[in-house]
């Protein structure tokens, strides 16, 4: 057994689980403010992705203003969407607002190919492409970027939901009329929600798109993001960070041993395989709070 | 009496009709008067439309697609009857919602920071909260535990303890004594009073309870079907034969066969 082969595949793994944590953070946020899965978060993450190729490289601005910019205006697309879309919706079964959701990324997905074309464009966040070495192991510079941003997230929202205002978002969670019953604005909260998940899509976006390069497969990011956030919770800021760790490692390490034996291929089978067997095993995930049913 | 039933009501509700998914005629004319710093009790049996009429006054109607479509409310001489949920809230009306629905996976502690209104300080917030586990001893105990797991009883005191964050003129309950035992009805009935008359607070309650809310209350109304079909003092309620025998047990002590059966119908009722 080589460990340090091993050790370095355990690395790289962890490091890759915490940008797919970076993105679960935003649907763990619309899910904790509302209780709705959001199918469009791989959209939006897409969509910030390109209006921030779009200010930087089309506009000429440098990156350090062009990701602020960008935040900006997905924090109020965020707001919008719920005054658009969800508002109307509110009462109705969780299915139809689902189904919103789903309408949304697809919508995003058409829009950005209508706009910036199919071609895949580089994000160049001028991040060092060589390696970093810890003793014998390499490591992707840019995968450590991206996981102190997602590690910095974290502790930004585990504080937020400790504010009065976090507070708020986590009681119209629990319940929308009683929420409304002591004057919370429900569908201030839950614009909110969108809005943070949709900047939180920004930086998910500039990330992964500097890793992979910025097209329309970066919504398909949603499927292994659903897998951490289902694996840590759904509602739970810290089971995103540790379930993406964990799916990371076992995808990283378990396809180094699978892929020889079936020919390649066997990462999304571990990340389906993981997604299913937290469903029937533990629906309520790593860290996801239990319903409540007093005898 | 005569004084306070002939200065200006702290709310009134004119011949309001609700209707529900634009089909549904859940009350047909209610009118309600409240005074300012008097306890009022709604009672009726299961259906009656007292929970609509609630929902009118606090805006609540339109999470269930409900809504006013004749008649009007004022609260302290201001028509309310098209304004958010929210605003009514600032304004000063506070719904109790019936079934306690604390927020589960908070603790105590932070359901009551959940219903700070916006813009209270830091200060005033932890006044009113000391204020509150002044008045519900229980919950102070129990502040940082998770309110799902809370018993009954703690529940609805927090449910109450809740909405006195919102700093009410007018605090409605919906069926506190719910599920309870008679001792903690007692127990929470006594509260109210208590905050009634320290706070000034007025206070409209619905109940099926009709006995154990008639001891408190200085006025009552009685619902049937959608309309009020009686109206007067808690003395001259308990005193009319006819609630006697169909919401006091026939005036022999509390029947709790009744009592049983009615709580028992609402589950398809409501």
């Amino acid at each position: 057994m080589d460990w340090i082969f091993l050790s370095e595949l355990a690395i790289n793994g962890a490091l890759t689980g915490l940008l797919y944590s970076l993105f679960a953070i935003g649907l763990v946020l619309i899910y904790k403010a509302s209780s709705v899965p959001n199918l469009a978060q791989g959209g939006l993450t897409m969509l910030g992705a390109y209006v921030v190729v779009a200010l930087s490289h089309d506009a000429g601005l440098p990156l350090w203003l062009a990701i602020p910019l960008a935040a900006l205006f997905m924090f109020a697309l965020g707001f919008g969407i719920e005054r658009v879309a969800l508002r109307r919706l509110a009462g109705r079964p969780v299915v139809m607002i689902l189904m919103l959701t789903l309408g949304l990324d697809i919508f995003l997905r058409g829009t950005t190919l209508a706009i910036w074309g199919g071609t895949s464009r580089s994000m160049e966040l001028g991040v060092s492409y060589d390696p970093l070495f810890l003793g014998d192991i390499f490591i992707s510079r840019i995968h450590l970027v991206g996981a102190a941003v997602a590690i910095g997230l974290f502790v930004a929202f585990m504080l937020f939901f400790r504010s009065r205002t976090g507070i708020k978002l986590r009681a119209i969670a629990d319940d929308y009329t009683a929420s409304w019953s002591v004057g919370i604005s429900v569908e201030r909260g839950v614009g909110l929600s969108w809005a943070l998940a949709s900047v939180v899509a920004v930086a998910a976006g500039v990330i992964w798109g500097e890793v992979q390069g910025v097209d329309q497969s970066l919504s398909l990011l949603l499927l292994k993001g659903l897998t951490v956030a289902v694996l840590g919770g759904l509602d739970s800021i810290l089971g995103a960070v540790i379930a993406g760790i964990i799916l990371g490692i076992i995808e990283n390490v378990g396809a180094d041993f699978i892929d020889p034996l079936v020919g390649g291929g066997s990462r999304e089978l571990i990340v389906a395989a993981v997604l299913i067997l937290t469903v029937m095993i533990r629906p309520h995930g790593l860290f996801g709070r239990h319903d409540i049913e007093r005898v | 009496m005569q004084d306070k039933a002939e200065a200006q009501p702290i709310l009134s509700m004119n011949s309001v009709e609700v209707l529900y998914d634009n089909v549904m005629l859940a009350i047909k004319g209610v009118s309600v008067q409240v005074p300012k710093g008097e306890m009022i009790a709604l009672l009726g049996s299961n259906g009656a439309g007292k929970s609509t009429t609630l929902k009118a006054i606090s805006g609540l109607l339109k999470a269930e697609r409900g809504r006013i479509s004749r008649g009007e409310i004022k609260f302290e001489g201001e028509d309310i009857t098209d304004a958010l949920a929210q605003n009514r809230v600032q304004k000063g009306i506070c719904h109790v919602i019936e079934g306690r629905r604390v927020f589960e996976h908070l603790s105590p502690d932070e359901n009551l920071t959940a219903a700070a209104p916006t813009g209270m300080s830091r200060s005033t917030l932890n006044a009113e909260k000391e204020k509150i586990y002044a008045y519900f001893p229980r919950l102070a105990e129990r502040r940082n535990s998770q309110a799902g797991y809370l018993s009954g009883g703690e529940q609805q005191m927090l449910a109450i303890g809740r909405a006195l964050v919102t700093q009410p003129k007018l605090l409605m309950l919906d069926e506190p004594s719910l599920g309870l035992a008679p001792f903690l009805v007692a127990e929470i009935f006594g509260i109210l009073q208590k905050i009634n008359k320290e706070e000034g607070m007025s206070v409209l309650l619905v109940e099926q309870n009709a006995l154990a809310a008639l001891e408190i209350v200085s006025e009552g109304y009685l619902i049937e079907n959608g309309r009020v079909v009686m109206n007067g003092t808690a003395e001259a309620l308990k005193s009319n034969s006819d609630i006697q025998e169909f919401y006091l047990g026939g005036g022999e002590g509390t029947d709790f066969h009744n009592v049983k059966h009615y709580s028992r119908r609402k589950r398809w009722l409501s």
